[in-house]
């Protein structure tokens, strides 16, 4: 068997995370490996803090697009089949601190991009994405993990074409939440050592969340929604602006990205 | 004494990766940097703390040497270690890729799939890929003694020789950082 090329040379990018960077391309330090071309698939992101009905979005776009005739994957935080059961595990077990945390999301995210959502890119579906890397930045923010280091290490991470940020309040963000299935160890940043009440523990850490993703908001072109609006307002407003954009692609020519 | 790739958090999912071959170069690096920052956490830094001399087989330079060879950003791939405490002395053990490749197989049966850069695709042939693949971290290592001024022992003497050497380097250091002291601590 005849060797591949040997390995490229460093990137001359700056690394980091590029507010700029063009869209479907690395936001920072690429993989040279995977070098990306302009694909016909669509990353669509929905991020937003625990509780905020990401999931049940997701769901009702998915069920959209498909009638529409989109081939349509799925990808979320957490989920690789190489992580998931080292990520649980070590929730469960309380050993993580922060830094091993973002490692074990990064893995997790890396695993996910390489097998699901390039692959699904190339062969043209629409990669719906429950979270993207900016959850993993918003919890590093909290964590007071450096930003710059954070970046970096995402750099790798593919600039969806949309990023849907559900935003909500904290006082609603919390009857929602005890409305459904309670607060959680993690989702109330008890790692954080805030205090020994989980109700104003979860209070604290989910407003430093919100104010961590607010200001991510400009940084990364979210598309802002009110996440307090009914359900199908809301998913009504998603496919008005997802419609759009593929209406739009479709009608250009795909160099055009 | 803290080892490469010894961490309980990290055991489970490098295990099932390396077992089903289903690690990609990019997380074969980031298991490698969590088992890294959780040593780094719980093994390194409080010995450190406590005044103690912490003995690394192996630091952030392997990953550098390897992830690299595998194709990762050499410019993502030390950024992500920066989080590492540098070390006071880095020590690398030289040595031309026939005799590794030769003490190895003197040795074991069996190279591992990964050890052997099998994941590239370079050769079917496990001795064969693994003196591709390691010739190519023995030259990317070349690079790292100049970038982090890595002390070199030329490893392919006898065990006695490399040992004094080493020794010589570690005391050495260590009298020059407690000369370094006591002249600051002693004004003239």
């Amino acid at each position: 068997m005849t060797p591949n090329p040997s390995p490229t040379t460093p990137s001359e990018a700056n690394g980091g995370i590029d507010g700029g960077a063009r869209i479907g391309g690395y936001y920072g330090n690429p993989i040279p490996y995977l070098p990306l071309d302009v694909y016909p698939g669509k990353i669509i992101a929905l991020e937003g803090t625990d509780g905020v009905g990401r999931s049940t979005q997701i769901y009702l776009l998915r069920e959209w697009l498909e009638v529409q005739g989109y081939g349509v994957v799925e990808t979320g935080w957490t989920r690789s089949e190489l992580m998931q059961p080292t990520i649980d595990l070590a929730k469960s077990s309380n050993t993580l601190n922060k830094l091993t945390f973002q490692l074990l999301y990064a893995t997790d995210f890396a695993d996910r991009l390489e097998k699901e959502i390039i692959p699904a890119l190339k062969a043209g579906f629409i990669v719906l994405s429950d979270r993207y890397i900016y959850t993993a930045m918003a919890r590093a923010g909290v964590r007071g993990l450096d930003r710059t280091w954070v970046r970096n290490l995402y750099g790798f991470a593919i600039v969806p074409h949309l990023v849907f940020y559900l935003r909500i309040d904290e006082k609603t963000l919390i009857r929602r939440v005890l409305q459904s299935r309670g607060m959680d160890y993690w989702e109330s940043g008890m790692d954080l050592k805030l205090g020994d009440d989980i109700y104003e523990s979860f209070r604290a850490y989910q407003r430093s969340l919100l104010k961590e993703y607010a200001s991510m908001a400009d940084e990364f072109n979210f598309r802002v929604l009110d996440a307090r609006r009914k359900v199908d307002v809301i998913q009504e407003e998603l496919r008005r602006q997802i419609g759009a954009f593929l209406a739009e692609n479709e009608a250009a020519p795909v160099t055009s990205l | 004494m803290t080892e490469w790739n010894s961490s309980a958090l990290v055991k489970a999912a490098t295990k099932t990766g390396k077992k089903t071959n289903a690690l990609t170069p990019m997380t074969f690096s980031l298991l490698h940097a969590t088992d890294f920052a959780d040593r780094l956490l719980y093994n390194i830094i409080p010995p450190l703390k406590a005044g103690m001399i912490v003995l690394a087989d192996r630091y952030a330079y392997t990953a550098f040497a390897r992830d690299s060879t595998r194709g990762v950003d050499r410019k993502w791939v030390r950024e992500l270690y920066s989080f590492a405490v540098q070390p006071d002395l880095a020590v690398y053990f030289r040595v031309p890729i026939e005799v590794s490749t030769e003490r190895l197989l003197a040795r074991r049966v069996k190279l591992k799939f990964y050890e052997a850069g099998m994941d590239m695709g370079w050769s079917n042939n496990l001795v064969e890929s693994f003196t591709m693949f390691q010739g190519k971290v023995l030259d990317e290592y070349d690079r790292l003694v100049d970038e982090f001024g890595l002390s070199v022992v030329n490893a392919t003497g006898s065990i006695t020789d490399q040992q004094r050497v080493f020794r010589k380097l570690v005391s050495q250091h260590l009298e020059i950082k407690d000369d370094t002291e006591s002249i600051a601590d002693d004004p003239v």
